[in-house]
């Protein structure tokens, strides 16, 4: 229903009404005026401005004929003098009220009555002496006074006759002006008449309106407050000031107050308890104070309510606020929540004990997974051990068998132990430049012969330009890919796996790596399933195929870390594609050993038998390294943890260190750091951390610590043996066993993948900054006291820059101070030793730089 | 005139005066020329059946001065005469309505509402001096015109008598 069409007729009524009465006004401003002409007229007539006129005039010649009578009674009988003055007063005094009077103005100011006026006064002026003379005299004039006044007749006439037709117009002229006049007030007044009636319409349909709408206002209201009545929530109104102006049925069962006892209290001190007041009125509350409307956000809200007996009760109060011609009216709806907030905390309580159980579950599976990798690890390395002894052909072919059993199982157990990870967030891409080519030449390398097993062929194109070098996390991507060729090999026999890849149009980053088979397929309802975690189709093929069903789970896991995105087309019976598609960034210039592992090797000396100290608590690994080590032969010392690792380094001299990271009465870590700032003859011995899962962070905290590289466990015997002739090379060539030489001035390494990853430009800007600060605290710390207890901070700040470039040598130095400082260990000598490091990591920085530019 | 006949007429005054009420029964004879005749249902004569008066005891008779224009003359004029209500009770008259006449013979009915205080009188001076017969005179009707609404009207015009000479109470 649509408010806008009475309102307009009700607008245009108003209009034509305040029209209507504008005209109104105008008449009667009119007849205001013209009644008042109206009044002057009829008060002129009421107060007559003349007597007889008519008789005045027309007694002007009864007056000269009876002097002109009394002239001849006269002439008869001079006894009669008396009555000839007499008469000639009267005359007289006529003719001078025509002349004075104000009524005969009119007459005057005609120039037809001067001429017989002059004639008139004329013959009065002459006969004022005789008549005022002697009798004699008088006498004597009389009858040529009585030819005279004969005459003169003839002239008073004439003045009395033009006199009355001048009147006759007047008297015309002001009556039709009169007639005019009223004429003008009817026409006037008919107007005012018409103009009240129109009024009186409009004031009638402005009341049918008016009567229409209260009966609309007033069946709405019973409406409303049938609703309002109905209402299961109790409901609330309350003025400005919070006052309960208004409350249904349902407010006095929920809160136990009457009408009565409500209206007019503050809904804040009647319902909510005391303690909440405060809480309250600088929360949801404040817009009583603030005076406007609350934000939609600020409308819901929980809180406790009470009712008169005192109980206390959660419930929901939804506010809200309208401001109506001036009138600010709040409305609140308020609900008892008990029922659901119970409901709600057995429901929390469920999910709690059903998540705790689900975590107790994940951590025993991890628990469990992490203490099979360490026997399974000593299995591997045994058997790669035994191959070093003559075994026959059988032998080799049942070790064979192991050993594939063993990988196949160690694979399972990393799984479980990925997902974990996964679980607990502890991953991140990594980004580093990498060849696409030799990533793809290793998968396919790495499977060929599973595939040849299941009479199938593998291989790999790029399908579009071909490019070599890209930016992404190279592991995780070579884990998802083999995963899915795995897969594929698992799913096809006598068939083919082509690996696909293309680089997307569009952003320009998203490369896509497909893989495709023409093995059984997958039925489309079972697609979604397929990335679900411990998602095995069919147990039959399960079981053939082998598997956790954790594999594709972990994929999309991994890709979704490398911000990439995974799917499946399949048919089956004709077989599958698997698509991934991550960004992976060109890398358009190729820093020079930007490839090479930022390890010390050096191909320059050959193998020569080393000191080893071996850190590692459990008794298989440690038996399985010393057995590789010595077969190369290395001479091996063996520490069952951290603190027995450090106790010999401070005892004897080692040419290398390898230490494991996790064990238990101290930690590699910790270790590491202790030799470092210890005065031991192996304090500047390299010392590699032995780690299942070297994570960049955590290699990074490695080299914090003060390890100077990493191997991955399980050991793998080649990698193993080039770090350790890295060692002895590095040793050899500086030919001077100082502590400190044991790290180089500069990682270039490391500098080179920063070139990699900001590009020349920041990396400038990065380095300059890097020397600023470096040449400030390096001053500084030269100046402190040993004992400062800034030392330590101090130290480990500037170490993080030293860190971030490359600057190795001084980086440890720095560390040592820093670990020093916490137990006094720290002497100036040290402190200023810190300056020719800095020199000397400077200028081979500088340098750096200034070739990285050329 | 001797002293003595003064006081004795100053005694005769005194003796008409003292019974007020009767002061009025007795009329003097006029002395002078005869302005103005009475007659009628009057109490008071002093000549047979009439009441004749001259300028002098008109003159004597607490004559009153108004103010006001009127329709025949020009501007605010100030008349002086004795009231009508005085004349009438001087010759005590008894009747509701007096017919004056004047030397032209005009004549009109004045009846005894127009004889109040305040109401009309019977001029002999305009602006201080007497009036001639050819000036509307020696008498003259005149109502304070410019006092009340009532006395503009054609009606009082017409009882606005000059020349007046005769008067008859009826």
């Amino acid at each position: 229903m649509s408010t806008t069409p009475p309102d307009k007729a009700r607008r245009s009524i108003w209009t034509r009404t305040s029209a209507i009465i504008l005209l109104l006004a105008f008449c009667m401003g009119t007849v205001a005026g013209m009644a008042w002409v109206v009044l002057r007229q009829i008060d002129e007539l009421s107060t007559a401005n003349s007597d007889n006129l008519q008789w005045s005039l027309a007694q002007a010649d009864v007056e000269v004929l009876q002097l002109e009578l009394a002239l001849r009674k006269a002439i008869a009988d001079p006894a009669q003098l008396g009555e000839v003055r007499r008469r000639f007063d009267v005359f007289y005094s006529r003719i001078g009220t025509l002349e004075r009077g104000d009524v005969f103005r009119t007459l005057r100011s005609a120039p037809d009555f001067s001429e017989p006026h002059g004639a008139v006064r004329a013959f009065l002026d002459d006969t004022v002496p005789l008549i005022d003379g002697d009798d004699a005299q008088l006498i004597a004039a009389l009858p040529d006074l009585a030819a005279q006044v004969a005459d003169l007749a003839g002239t008073v006439r004439e003045l009395s006759l033009f006199g009355l037709a001048t009147f006759a117009r007047v008297s015309d002229s002001q009556r039709s002006e009169i007639t005019g006049t009223l004429i003008r007030l009817s026409i006037i007044l008919a107007g005012l008449l018409a103009g009240l009636s129109l009024l009186t319409y409009s004031f009638r349909r402005l009341y049918r309106t008016a009567e229409r709408h209260a009966h609309v206002a007033r069946s709405s209201e019973a409406r409303v407050r049938a609703i309002v009545e109905a209402a299961v929530d109790a409901i609330i109104v309350c003025d400005e000031a919070g006052a309960i102006v208004d409350m249904n049925e349902a407010a006095r069962r929920l809160f136990g107050y009457t009408r009565e006892q409500a209206l007019g209290r503050r809904a804040l001190d009647l319902y909510f308890p005391e303690v909440n007041h405060d809480e309250l009125r600088a929360g949801p509350l404040r817009v009583f104070d603030n005076g406007r409307r609350p934000a939609p956000e600020e409308r819901l809200f929980e809180t406790l309510g009470t009712d008169a007996s005192g109980r206390v009760f959660p419930v929901e109060v939804s506010m809200d606020r309208t401001d109506d011609d001036a009138e600010v009216i709040y409305v609140a709806h308020i609900r008892d929540i008990s029922h659901r907030k119970a409901a709600e905390e057995d429901l929390t309580e469920a999910r709690d004990k059903a998540l705790a159980g689900e975590r107790a579950k994940a951590e025993f599976l991890a628990l469990m997974s992490h203490e099979m990798r360490t026997p399974l690890n000593g299995l591997l390395g045994t058997m790669q051990l035994m191959r070093d002894h003559s075994l026959t052909e059988r032998q080799t072919d049942l070790l064979d068998h192991m050993q594939s059993s063993g990988r196949l199982l160690l694979g399972l157990v990393n799984d479980v132990l990925d997902l974990e990870k996964f679980e607990a967030g502890k991953l991140t891409a990594e980004s580093r430049p990498f060849s696409v080519s030799r990533l793809l030449d290793a998968v396919v390398e790495t499977t060929a012969a599973l595939a040849t097993q299941g009479g199938n062929e593998i291989a790999w194109s790029w399908l579009g330009t071909p490019e070599d070098r890209v930016l992404g996390d190279t592991r995780r991507l070579r884990q998802v890919l083999l995963n899915l060729v795995g897969n594929a090999i698992k799913f096809t026999r006598a068939g083919s796996i082509d690996i696909e890849v293309e680089r997307l149009g569009g952003a320009g980053e998203m490369v896509e790596f497909r893989v495709v088979d023409t093995g059984v397929g997958i039925a489309p309802e079972h697609l979604e399933r397929i990335f679900n975690d411990f998602e095995t189709l069919d147990s039959s093929y399960a079981r053939r195929a082998g598997g956790t069903g954790l594999g594709l789970g972990i994929a999309r896991r991994l890709v979704g870390l490398m911000g990439g995105t995974i799917g499946v087309e399949s048919e089956p019976g004709a077989g599958s594609l698997f698509w991934i598609r991550v960004p992976l960034p060109r890398v358009d210039q190729v820093p020079s050993g930007a490839d090479a592992p930022a390890t010390l090797v050096t191909e320059t000396a050959a193998g020569e038998p080393l000191e080893v100290l071996l850190v590692e608590d459990n008794e298989i690994n440690r038996f399985v390294a010393r057995a590789m080590l010595e077969s190369d032969g290395h001479v091996v010392t063996e520490a069952v943890n951290g603190q027995a690792g450090v106790e010999w380094a401070e005892a004897r001299a080692f040419d290398v260190i390898l230490m494991d990271v996790s064990m238990p009465v101290m930690d590699g870590q910790e270790a590491t750091r202790r030799i470092r700032a210890g005065a031991g003859p192996s304090a500047g011995t390299p010392i590699i951390a032995v780690t299942a899962h070297a994570l960049p962070e955590e290699v990074a905290r490695f080299r914090e610590a003060g390890m100077d590289d990493c191997i991955s466990k399980p050991i793998d015997r080649a990698a193993l043996v080039t770090l350790l002739r890295g060692i002895r090379g590095a040793e050899a060539n500086e030919g001077e066993p100082v502590r400190d030489d044991a790290s180089p001035v500069l990682d270039e390494a490391q500098l080179a993948d920063l070139l990699d990853t900001l590009g020349p430009e920041a990396t400038g800007r990065l380095i300059s900054r890097c020397l600023t600060e470096v040449d400030a605290s390096i001053a500084r710390l030269a100046g402190t006291d040993p004992g400062d207890a800034e030392l330590s901070a101090a130290a480990h700040k500037c170490a993080g820059s030293c860190a971030s470039f490359g600057l190795v040598r001084l980086r440890e130095a720095l560390g040592r101070i820093e670990t020093g400082a916490n137990s006094g260990g720290v002497t100036s000598g040290d402190l200023g030793q810190l300056g020719e490091l800095w020199q000397e990591g400077r200028a081979a920085l500088l340098a750096w730089q200034a070739r990285s530019q050329a | 005139m001797t002293l003595l006949s003064r006081t004795l007429q100053a005694a005769a005054c005194l003796a008409l005066l003292l019974p007020l009420p009767l002061a009025a029964q007795d009329l003097p004879v006029p002395e002078g020329e005869p302005v103005l005749t009475v007659s009628g249902a009057i109490g008071q004569t002093n000549a047979g059946d009439t009441a004749v008066f001259d300028m002098a005891m008109l003159e004597g008779m607490e004559p009153v001065t108004i103010e006001t224009s009127t329709i025949w003359t020009e501007g605010v004029q100030s008349f002086t005469g004795v009231p009508l209500h005085v004349l009438m009770d001087a010759v005590g008259a008894t009747g509701e309505v007096l017919s004056a006449k004047a030397i032209n013979d005009y004549a009109v009915d004045i009846p005894i509402a127009d004889w109040s205080e305040g109401g009309a009188i019977v001029a002999f001076l305009n602006n201080g001096e007497p009036m001639s017969t050819r000036d509307k005179g020696p008498l003259w009707v005149v109502y304070p015109y410019d006092s009340r609404t009532e006395y503009q009207s054609e009606v009082i015009y017409s009882r606005s008598i000059w020349q007046l000479d005769r008067i008859t109470v009826k």
